[in-house]
């Protein structure tokens, strides 16, 4: 589904992705973890398309495509998703609003015919009781006021209602206590499928209690220095990065 | 010829006999119209559009039904002003409408000067004490000429103790000559009575707007004015209330965006003299490709005006490298117990937000839509008059399609 080859990027002048290999078929959850300054939000920013960044080589092909040639939104149309670690916030515009205009965009983008607002609601309706949503969500405005688990909850309401085949969820679980976890967890869990993959991104391996990976890779230095199973992570959590990191050191310098 | 020069050819055919009138013009004479030079048009100069030839009170050329009924908002009670006369005014109980020549007009500046002199068309309204209106009184004035046109309104409207009432007022230009006008109201409200005058200014390419409009409150007295800036050559607003009584309120409301080369300035002043009052001011801006802004807000709080609450907010958003406003809050405080505060932003759309909503499939053009609608909702969801909101969304959705695509 996702392969990603030898990604160099950076922003302005400073690099941060050093040569970036990574594989991710259907069905898959693979977690990339690492240190603080190790890269992981510049890949998931990247392989969304924000233009902050400068790619200086490499390629991202996603479904035969190279996502690099294509607009965010294109992107989005194609199934890529990404839950923000940082969720933006957007006065003046309701919940419901502003997935009503991103479904409409991509039904349109992909020739489907537009959905009626009894469906959609419907729809909506269903994907807030998977994730605990209280009524009166869908008129707030965009995650304006919202808390930090709220944000994060709305992150994986929009992914759940635009249902991508790619999901990169980028530091979900930072800011969240562990009912609020427990619920996001769940919820990604349900929308999981064979034919969509999960991306995990996360500093710690508390969240990959909940959300059980298939691989586990290590970022340091804007490359992957290790990847492995489910139990990498564990290890990680029990003697810390250095030990790699410092290999790693040693190798590339 | 000139606006100057066309002005006082008008006077040599057009004397004046009375002397409120002379004083008037001769101050309009000897300070002329405005230029940078003078702090209160230090950014707005009308220099290039008055060295047009122009007409002054031309007769106009007639204007059809069918121009009348595309140009109305079909509303219930229409005050309608044909070439400066007034040929249409609805009946209403306790309410008396009449045309209006101000026998004793005062005059602060060169334009209110110039008004005072030779305004000889407008409208008063009168509403009775304990009258309430509910629906709204429409004033529109529609010209019509062969030739550049000056053309002057002066109008007066009276609230008696405790009524209230709702107008909505727009100046119309048929033609495709420049259409000069030079209006001011004066509101006088008497104690416990309430207005909402909304004043929309969906101007073409060729109407040139000085608008002067004056607020005068006693006690309890709750004044809201609306401007809609939605498009026009050149506007310049001047707004001022003066609060000669307590616990009264005033409001001030404004959307303004513009494209093109349109000009629009607004300048409010509210005076709080007395005290236990409250002054509410937001105006948001959006300027699109060559458009120019201009804001100042002025809040005079005098030594006797304790207690009084005064909150201004001007935020502004340039949607192009071309555009550009300048801001001027200003606040002169002579009391001591007050609660103040103004705050003026200019900025872009934001990037993030952008780059958010486009992970999401929104395209980047619908995303800046969105959020300019976002940026102006805040002012837009305080008009009351739904058939206004609607107006003033279409406008933006208009003016944002032709400028992003």
């Amino acid at each position: 589904m996702l392969k990603i080859e030898n990604l160099k990027a950076g922003i302005e002048e400073v690099k941060i992705l050093n040569g970036i290999d990574l594989s991710v078929n259907a069905g898959e959850v693979h977690a990339i973890m690492g240190p603080n300054g190790s890269g992981k939000s510049t890949l998931s920013a990247v392989i969304a398309g924000n233009e902050s960044y400068e790619v200086e080589s490499g390629s991202i092909i996603f479904e035969g495509e190279d996502l690099l040639e294509l607009d965010p939104d294109q992107r989005a149309h194609k199934g890529v998703f990404l839950s923000f670690q940082y969720p933006v916030e957007i006065p003046g515009i309701s919940v419901s609003n502003f997935l009503k205009a991103a479904i409409s965009e991509k039904r349109k983008q992909l020739g489907l015919d537009p959905i009626s607002a009894k469906d959609l609601l419907g729809k909506m309706r269903e994907k807030m009781e998977l994730l605990n949503m209280k009524k009166g969500y869908l008129s707030r405005n965009m995650n304006e006021g919202f808390s930090g688990g709220e944000k994060k909850r709305n992150e994986i309401f929009q992914m759940a209602m635009l249902e991508p085949k790619l999901a990169i969820l980028d530091e979900t679980d930072s800011g969240l206590d562990i009912d609020a976890l427990k619920i996001v967890a769940n919820g990604v869990n349900k929308l999981k499928n064979k034919k969509n993959a999960t991306i995990v991104i996360t500093h710690y391996q508390r969240l990959l209690d909940y959300i059980i990976p298939d691989y586990v890779h290590v970022l340091h230095n804007g490359r992957i220095i290790k990847s492995g199973g489910k139990e990498l992570a564990l290890e990680l959590e029990e003697k810390g990065y250095d030990w790699i990191t410092k290999e790693a050191d040693k190798k590339w310098g | 010829m000139g606006l100057i020069e066309a002005i006082k050819k008008y006077n040599l055919t057009n004397p004046i006999s009375n002397v409120e009138n002379s004083d008037a013009f001769t101050y309009f004479l000897n300070n002329g119209i405005p230029t940078n030079k003078n702090e209160e048009w230090k950014y707005t100069s009308l220099k290039q559009l008055v060295s047009n030839d122009f007409s002054v009170e031309a007769e106009g050329e007639e204007i059809s039904q069918e121009e009348l009924d595309k140009s109305t908002l079909k509303t219930e009670n229409q005050i309608i002003f044909l070439n400066g006369e007034m040929v249409q005014k609805p009946e209403i109980d306790g309410v008396s409408i009449t045309s209006y020549t101000d026998k004793n007009p005062s005059f602060e500046d060169a334009f209110t000067a110039l008004n005072a002199a030779y305004a000889k068309n407008g409208y008063r309204i009168h509403v009775e004490k304990n009258v309430h209106l509910n629906d709204s009184i429409e004033v529109i004035f529609l010209s019509k000429n062969t030739t550049n046109n000056f053309i002057q309104y002066r109008n007066r409207i009276d609230l008696n103790e405790n009524s209230s009432i709702k107008i909505i007022e727009h100046f119309k230009c048929l033609d495709k000559n420049l259409c000069f006008t030079n209006s001011l109201t004066n509101i006088n409200l008497e104690k416990s009575s309430n207005i909402e005058f909304n004043k929309l200014q969906n101007h073409n390419d060729f109407q040139i707007v000085v608008d002067n409009t004056i607020i005068n409150q006693d006690e309890k007295s709750y004044s809201t004015i609306n401007t809609l800036l939605l498009g026009g050559k050149f506007t310049r607003n001047n707004l001022s209330f003066y609060q000669n009584g307590e616990y009264c309120e005033s409001n001030m409301n404004g959307v303004v965006i513009l494209n093109n080369n349109e000009f629009g300035d607004n300048h409010t002043y509210v005076d709080h003299k007395k005290a236990n009052c409250e002054s509410n001011e937001l105006y948001k801006g959006i300027y699109l490709n060559k458009s120019k802004g201009v804001f100042n807000g002025k809040i005079m709080v005098r030594p006797d005006a304790q207690k009084i609450n005064a909150f201004q907010a001007n935020n502004n958003l340039l949607l192009s490298e071309n555009s550009s406003i300048n801001s001027k809050p200003q606040l002169e405080i002579y009391a001591d117990d007050v609660k103040c505060s103004h705050g003026c932003t200019i900025g872009q759309l934001d990037d993030d937000a952008l780059f958010y909503m486009r992970t999401r499939g929104i395209n980047k053009d619908d995303a800046k839509t969105i959020l300019t609608f976002a940026f102006a909702s805040e002012a837009i969801e305080k008009l009351t008059i739904a058939e206004l909101a609607d107006i003033t969304k279409k406008e933006m959705e208009k003016k944002l399609n032709l400028s992003l695509n």
